[in-house]
Order: structure tokens, then C-alpha cells, then sequence
């Protein structure tokens, strides 16, 4: 029996190797990591290659390299430079005039004109076509005309058709010349439009959007090898239809994976060459393993917990004071995070242009000080239980007991913990403005102006303000800000607005995510735009 | 023959209507009770609600039952059946991609995976399973009852890691460092996960992870069948007559004690399936069981009940295919 056995074997093994080389046979030596003009990164399923689709990281990844917009950001100062546009003007911060350079096209030949821009920012903003990204056109004239909302809710009835199909704002003047009008002044425009809803489409593209999708046709430095191979590949070669500054790789391959562990291993496993996260539970392992290989930058995605002020307990700005007070940033970051988030002690982030350190007078932990505001306060309504919110199934329960158990601590209020919500459900009752004690949220910015740190969260009304803040004063200084001369001179109303913030404390500020990113030793320079994060594009690898 | 093929075909209707039905309660009682997904989308910028209306709609969330905890959504599910029936259109997940797309991009990942943890699990399962057979008691059958329980409480999701870590990054990486060692193999087979460059070899080891599980009870399975067969009165007979061993062994005993072990790999194949949704995330396989793990963590319900539906008529299909192979293999059964 032996004898059979070994003959089995060998059968089996044979088999498999047969069957391993017909596998291997169709591949070819350039993905081997060496012949030195492929760039592998990792990235998650992008929702949609399309400027005006996609708003997620694994999409806005791609799409930044295959098209390019107006202007571009400093990749250290994160400044806005003119990338396609000649000029980006305006005397009263309303009516803003775009000149753009000539001689740009289309990887199908369609020229880059100052129809692509009205063009794709039209298909964004009008609501029958469901681009997530129409929420950007928000500030530009006539957007109420090109959005319908449904008469009855939820009802039966269907929305109507919108009043109009174009926004009234955007005007062509000639070839290389439109204008925008905006709803109110804004003198931060020129930095929204690096951000890739502003990108421009081609006439091919918007007639179909879905193989536009799918074969993306892309303005940018790179243009797609193929298709998008769903859950699989995206691969960018150079585009030679680009005219501007080249991309240092000649391909750049985007590895997709649906889970973040999966990437790690195959990073390990040397194939790829980018990462730009890594996965939560294996960082310190990474840190020790990849040393400087691991690139690490405070961010600027913001964690902060907001007040319902909605109701009567957090009204007094000496109660949130107190509570913030007790709270010690750091060593719950050391203890639940092993290091990955840097302590917050201002509203805007420390990258951003007008950033000042210490603007919450109330964000350092000080006991004595917690005890006696919330006495001056009149104390906690005895008895009550201050309820702390998070959404279910992201991990945050951890370090909101972590809040919650300092607080006890410091102050001696009972808390309760609410993380049973789904990030849906949590979302809408944040619209809905039903929590019923303090919540954690987060914000990331959309374009680096102060701005965006600052009117969406806590502007009267606005729409990510979800502790109801409203201080008249607050929206004087954002509107003198929003309509000051320059970028540079809006910044002093930015300041004094983001001062007020820091004393009446509508929401806790608690900590910015540190940016982590490792790769392969076939990288020679790594780039890490402070805007546009990993900037592959401008990433060389090391030629032998 | 006929008749009875015809009646299970038939049993297949109320069997695929109530999973369906099933499927879309379960999804809409979640989106019922953890809110509008499309919201989600959205993370902590509010929409305007125009947009987000505009975009519940086209995604087919827009339904008002589905805001209405604990509604059964009849209606919802008529159009559901209605379009999946009469046009083929199982709807578009979150990002307006059709299911039927979606699923015809990841089947051949899957049916790949199938064939070799199948492949695997029988060619090995059965060869330690007859040697262990033969002789009880032995080195070998000891070797193999061990080995078996090890794998076997060893739940997959643990031993997919496990193997991902240690044989694809640890051992490959030992191996990529070899000049001597063909590609195909160190960057292939040992890679960490799937790898489109390698479509087959790459799959080798998660098959074979797959695979495991079940080659523990397939071993086990045909060790006991042998182990019975072998006594049998018509072995002996054979045997007296003066046949070969290889005709006894090969011919008399094995294919008389295949019979449970077939059943149980044709079975096996809808296990495979719900195997295949760990494996295949663990090992970044972009096939069915990674795309039922997505869109479940999304809760995007049409996604859910598009591809489960059709795993349950490939399970249904499979034990129907393993009813009528029995015929073949055991004279004794007639289907009239």
C-alpha cells in the first residue's frame, strides 16, 4: 500500500504544480517589484470614478490621479497653486472669473475648455442624477433650482422634475473663460475647487456616465489601463495627452481590498510598495517593523464630542467647560490608541493656514478648576445620569467609557453609555437633533480654508451643526470673514470666531487623527500631500 | 426518473420564494431599525435633503414602509419578485452597480475556489481516509484520526488567519527571498492573499484552507465506511475468487464506501459557499462570499438577498445532482 500511496502523492503534486504554471503562465515580470516603473498601492473599492461621483477616500485616490482641476495644493503648505487655471479672480468675492490655460484635452481628444467645467458641475448639482458629489455645488447661485425636494416626504408622490436643469451661477464668457456667482461672497472659493467634484468632464463622459465610469476618461497625468476591474485592480499608465508636470511612475497599480488586515499581509508579503493606512490593531507592530518607512503626519480629521444644547442640563457654557475640562486626552490616545491621535486644543486643524494651538482654554486637564466652574454653574441636576453617544460596531464604546469614567471621576455625574445605533440610524438622529447627552462625531475637512472647520459644524443653522449652536456673533465674524478681500485677510474674523467657540465650547474638542502610512523599499521619495494625502503620482521609486 | 426530478424541481419554488421572502424581511426589519444607508454614505456631512432624497430613490430605498418599524413591506417585496422574475433585474447595490454585474464578476473567483477546496478535500480526504482504513489500528490511522480532530476544532476563520500569516507572509517571504525558486510559486502560491497577476496559483492555498475543514470529516468518513466494507461478505467473496488486491481494494470496497462520502462533498458544496465568505475575505479573494460580507456590513439589501438567493438554488441544485449520482453509484436506489 505504500507504494500506492507515494503514487498518489505524485499525482496530487503534479497536478497542482500543472496547474500552478498554466496559472502563472499569462503574467509578466513587470509586477515583480523590480523593473522599476510600478508603483503598487493598496486601496479599498472606490464607489465611483467619477469627479462628480465619488467622495470616499478609495475613490478620490484614483480620480486625483487620473484628472486634474483648476488649481492644486502645496504638497507641504498645502497653498493653493494654479494647476489648469490661468486665474482664479474676484473684486466683491461673489462673482468669480476662471481664465484657463489653453491647450489641455481630454484623453479622447475633447479639449479642456471652460465647457467641461460648467458641464460636469451642472451633472453634479442636479438632484435626478444622484451624484453624491452635488453636495459641493452647494454655494454656487441657482442651486435650489436644480434640486427637488419630494412634496410629501416619504410619500408616494415622486419629487418633481427641478425647475431648472443648469445652475444659474455659472456662465461661459469664451472658450477659456467662465464665471461663477455664488449665493453669498466667499473668499475662500479658490481653495474648494482643487477639491475632485470640481473636476472637469468630458462631453463623451456625462452622455455616459456608467462607462464613463467604468472607463474612466480622465484629463490628469495618468489615464486607466483597461477597465476598473471591479474588487480586483485599477491600473493608471501615463497619459499622453496630459501636458503639465509628468508623474514620476510609469503605472501606477491600485490593489483593492475589502479588508484593511488583508492589505497588511500582502504589504508584508511585498506587494505592495503603498499603504496609506494601517490597520489599527497592527500599528505599533508596523512602527517598530517599518521605522522610517512609516510616514506619519498629524491630520486633520477631527473627533470631537458635541453638546446637545438643545437641552436645558448643557445650556450653562460653565457645565461644558467643566465637562471638558475633566476629560485627560492624552492618556486616554496612550491607553485605547497606542499613540494615533494627537490631543485637540482648538477647532480647526493645526495644518491649516490661521491654526492657533490652545485656543479651548478648557481642553487641558484640570480637576480643581472642572469642580468649581460646575459649582458656579449650580451643579449637576442630582440624580441624573449623563447619557454619552456613539454609533454601534466603529470601536468608539472604548474610549467613551474612557470619557465617561474621568468625568465620574472628576465630577462624580453617573454616566450611561449609548453605542447600540448603527452609523445610519446615528446619523439621522443626529439630523434630527435627538440625542439626549453628549455625542461623538467627527469631521474631515473638504478644502484647506479655516472656514471648513468652522461654519458647517457650528454656523446658525448650517448643516453639520449638530448641537444646534447659534451665536449671532459667531456668524457676523464668518460672514466678514467669508467676505474679506483675500484668503489671508479673512483670517483675523476666522480667528476671533474660532476664539468664541474656544470659550463658549459647543463641542468638546478631543483629538486629530495622526495619518500613518508605510511603504516598500522600492520607494525612493514618498509624498504625502497635506491636502490631498498620499499624492502617487509624485511618488518615485528607486531605479536599478 | 423523469417524474421525480420534476417533483423536486417543483419542490424548489416555495423553498426559493420563502428564503427570498425571508432574506427581504430580515433586510428591511434592519433597515428599518438602523436607519436609511444611503445616509451613511454621507458620514458627517448632511446632505441636503433634495440630494439625499434624490439618491434613496435611485438606489431603491425610497420605499415608505421602510421607515415604518416592524412593517412586513408585501408591496416592496411584490416589486421585488416582479422584477427579479419577470426581468431579471435583482436592483443596483449603494453604488448603483447592478447585482447581476456584481455577481457575474465575482462567480468565477468563487466557482475557481470551489473546484480546488472541493478537489482538495476529496483527492486527500479519501486517500488518507482509505489508508487509514486498511489498517486499523496502525501508524497511519493514528496519524490521521489526530491530525483530523486537530483540524477540525480549529474554526476557519481562525485557521485562515493563521495560515495567511505564517505560510503566506512569514514562509513566503523566506521563499521570495530564494533567487532559485520559480515566481509562480514564491510570489504565486505563497502569496498572502489573492493576487490578480497569479488568478489561479494564488488560489491554491485559500482552496486549500477552504477545503480543510471538510477533508477532516471526508477522511474520517471513508475510514469508517472502509473499515466496514472491508469485512463485508462480498469482499471476502471477491477476495476468495482469487482477485487482485487492487481489484478488492479499488473496485469491491471503495466504490460501495464512497457512497456517504459523496453525498456529504455534494452537500459539502453549499457549506463551501458560507465557508467561502471567511476564506474569501481573510484571503481578499474577490468572489461571492467577499461580496456577501461587503454589502452585508453595508446593509445593502438587495445585494443580500440577490446573492443569497442564488446560493440557496446552488445548494438546491447540488443536492439534487448528489440525489440522482447516488442512483448511479448504489443499484439498489431507484427514483420512480
Amino acid at each position: 500500500m505504500r507504494g500506492k500511496f507515494l503514487k498518489v502523492a505524485v499525482v496530487a503534486t503534479a497536478t497542482a504544480m500543472l496547474a500552478t504554471a498554466c496559472g502563472g503562465g499569462g503574467s509578466n515580470d513587470e509586477t515583480a517589484g523590480k523593473s522599476g516603473g510600478t508603483l503598487r498601492v493598496y486601496n479599498a473599492e472606490p464607489a465611483f470614478l467619477t469627479p462628480s461621483g465619488g467622495d470616499d477616500e478609495p475613490s478620490l485616490y484614483v480620480i486625483r490621479q487620473l484628472y486634474r482641476g483648476l488649481v492644486k495644493y502645496n504638497a507641504q503648505t498645502s497653498a493653493v497653486e494654479n494647476d489648469l487655471a490661468e486665474s482664479v479672480e474676484s473684486t466683491d468675492q461673489k462673482l468669480w472669473t476662471i481664465k484657463l490655460k489653453s491647450g489641455y484635452t481630454f484623453d479622447n481628444g475633447e479639449p479642456v475648455n471652460a465647457d467641461a467645467f460648467i458641464r460636469s458641475w451642472n451633472f453634479a448639482a442636479y438632484s435626478p442624477n444622484a451624484q453624491n458629489n452635488g453636495y459641493f455645488m452647494k454655494r454656487i447661485a441657482g442651486i435650489k433650482d436644480v434640486q427637488s425636494t419630494d412634496p410629501d416626504g416619504d410619500g408616494p408622490e415622486k419629487a418633481p422634475e427641478p425647475k431648472a436643469k443648469e445652475l444659474a451661477g455659472l456662465k461661459k464668457v469664451d472658450d477659456l473663460t467662465f464665471t461663477v456667482e455664488l449665493e453669498a461672497p466667499f473668499s475662500g472659493f479658490p481653495t474648494t475647487i482643487g477639491y475632485p467634484g470640481f473636476f472637469p468632464m468630458a462631453e463623451a463622459c456625462v452622455a455616459d456616465i456608467a462607462k464613463c465610469n467604468e472607463t474612466p476618461i480622465g484629463n490628469g497625468p495618468y489615464k486607466i489601463d483597461g477597465n476598473w476591474q471591479h474588487n480586483v485592480a485599477i491600473n493608471l499608465v501615463r497619459s499622453d495627452s496630459w501636458k503639465g508636470d509628468a508623474g514620476k511612475p510609469d503605472r501606477i497599480e491600485y490593489r483593492i481590498f475589502a479588508d484593511v488586515d488583508a492589505g497588511y499581509a500582502a504589504f508584508q508579503g511585498g506587494e505592495l510598495d503603498v499603504m496609506y493606512t494601517v490597520p489599527p490593531a497592527r500599528y505599533k507592530e508596523a512602527k517598530a517593523t517599518y521605522g522610517d518607512r512609516m510616514f506619519e503626519l498629524a491630520g486633520d480629521s477631527f473627533t470631537y464630542v458635541g453638546f446637545p444644547l438643545y437641552m436645558d442640563e448643557f445650556k450653562d457654557k460653565k457645565v461644558r467647560q467643566a465637562l471638558s475640562l475633566a476629560i485627560d486626552r492624552q492618556s486616554i490616545i496612550d491607553a485605547v490608541f497606542d499613540g494615533r491621535f494627537a490631543p485637540a486644543s482648538s477647532f480647526v486643524a493645526p495644518s491649516f493656514e490661521g491654526a492657533r494651538p490652545d485656543v479651548c482654554k478648557y481642553c487641558q486637564k484640570d480637576v480643581e478648576k472642572a469642580k468649581q466652574l460646575l459649582a458656579e454653574a449650580g451643579g449637576w441636576p442630582a440624580g441624573k445620569k449623563l447619557t454619552l453617544w456613539a454609533n454601534a460596531g466603529a470601536g468608539h464604546d472604548q474610549w467613551l467609557q474612557a470619557v465617561g469614567d474621568q468625568i465620574k471621576a472628576a465630577l462624580n455625574i453617573d454616566y450611561e453609555l449609548k453605542v447600540n445605533l448603527q452609523f445610519a440610524e446615528y446619523l439621522e438622529t443626529a439630523d434630527k437633533k435627538k440625542f439626549t447627552g453628549p455625542f461623538r462625531l467627527g469631521w474631515g475637512p473638504d478644502y484647506p480654508f479655516m472656514e471648513t472647520f468652522l461654519y458647517p459644524l457650528y454656523g446658525t443653522g448650517a448643516g453639520s451643526n449638530n448641537s444646534g449652536y447659534s451665536n449671532a456673533q459667531f456668524d457676523e465674524l464668518m460672514k466678514a470673514g467669508d467676505s474679506a478681500a483675500s484668503m489671508q485677510a479673512a483670517i483675523p474674523s476666522y480667528q476671533q470666531a474660532e476664539d468664541i467657540l474656544g470659550e463658549e465650547l459647543p463641542v468638546i474638542p478631543m483629538w486629530w487623527r495622526k495619518e500613518a502610512a508605510i511603504y516598500s523599499e522600492n520607494v525612493d521619495q514618498f509624498v504625502w500631500n497635506a491636502v490631498a494625502d498620499a499624492d502617487y503620482g509624485a511618488t518615485s521609486l528607486k531605479q536599478n | 426518473m423523469g417524474r421525480y426530478v420534476i417533483r423536486r424541481l417543483l419542490q424548489f419554488i416555495p423553498t426559493v420564494l420563502g428564503t427570498m421572502f425571508l432574506l427581504h424581511y430580515m433586510t428591511s426589519l434592519a433597515i428599518q431599525f438602523s436607519g436609511n444607508p444611503v445616509r451613511a454614505l454621507f458620514g458627517d456631512r448632511t446632505p441636503p435633503p433634495a440630494l439625499l432624497e434624490a439618491i434613496t430613490e435611485r438606489l431603491g430605498y425610497g420605499d415608505p414602509c421602510l421607515s415604518q418599524k416592524g412593517n412586513w413591506c408585501i408591496g416592496l417585496f411584490g416589486d421585488r419578485l416582479q422584477s427579479v422574475f419577470f426581468h431579471f433585474d435583482f436592483g443596483i447595490n449603494l453604488r448603483q452597480r447592478e447585482v447581476t454585474d456584481l455577481v457575474a464578476d465575482a462567480l468565477p473567483f468563487t466557482l475557481k475556489l470551489l473546484v480546488i477546496a472541493i478537489l482538495f478535500e476529496a483527492v486527500v480526504g479519501i486517500a488518507a481516509g482509505v489508508l487509514a482504513g486498511l489498517r486499523g489500528g496502525s501508524f497511519t490511522d493514528y496519524l490521521v484520526k489526530i491530525s483530523t480532530v486537530f483540524i477540525i476544532s480549529v474554526p476557519i476563520f481562525v485557521l485562515g488567519v493563521v495560515v495567511r500569516e505564517f505560510v503566506g507572509v512569514k514562509f513566503g517571504n523566506v521563499l521570495r527571498g530564494q533567487d532559485w525558486i520559480p515566481d509562480v510559486i514564491s510570489t504565486g502560491m505563497f502569496s498572502p492573499g489573492f493576487k490578480p497577476d497569479y488568478p489561479f496559483a494564488s488560489l491554491i492555498i485559500p482552496g486549500m484552507v477552504l477545503g480543510a475543514v471538510s477533508l477532516a470529516t471526508t477522511a474520517r468518513l471513508t475510514r469508517t465506511s472502509i473499515m466496514e466494507n472491508i469485512r463485508a461478505d462480498y469482499v471476502r467473496t471477491a477476495k476468495a475468487k482469487g482477485l487482485t488486491n487492487k481489484r478488492v481494494i479499488g473496485v469491491h470496497t471503495l466504490r460501495n464506501s464512497l457512497i456517504p462520502v459523496i453525498t456529504f462533498l455534494g452537500v459539502d458544496i453549499g457549506a463551501a459557499m458560507a465557508g467561502a465568505v471567511v476564506t474569501e475575505t481573510i484571503f481578499n479573494v474577490p468572489g461571492i462570499g467577499r461580496l456577501v460580507t461587503m454589502s452585508a456590513r453595508t446593509g445593502e439589501s438587495s445585494v443580500v438577498v440577490g446573492v443569497v438567493t442564488m446560493l440557496v438554488l446552488v445548494v438546491l441544485v447540488a443536492n439534487l445532482l448528489v440525489d440522482l449520482l447516488y442512483a448511479v453509484l448504489d443499484p439498489r436506489i431507484r427514483y420512480e
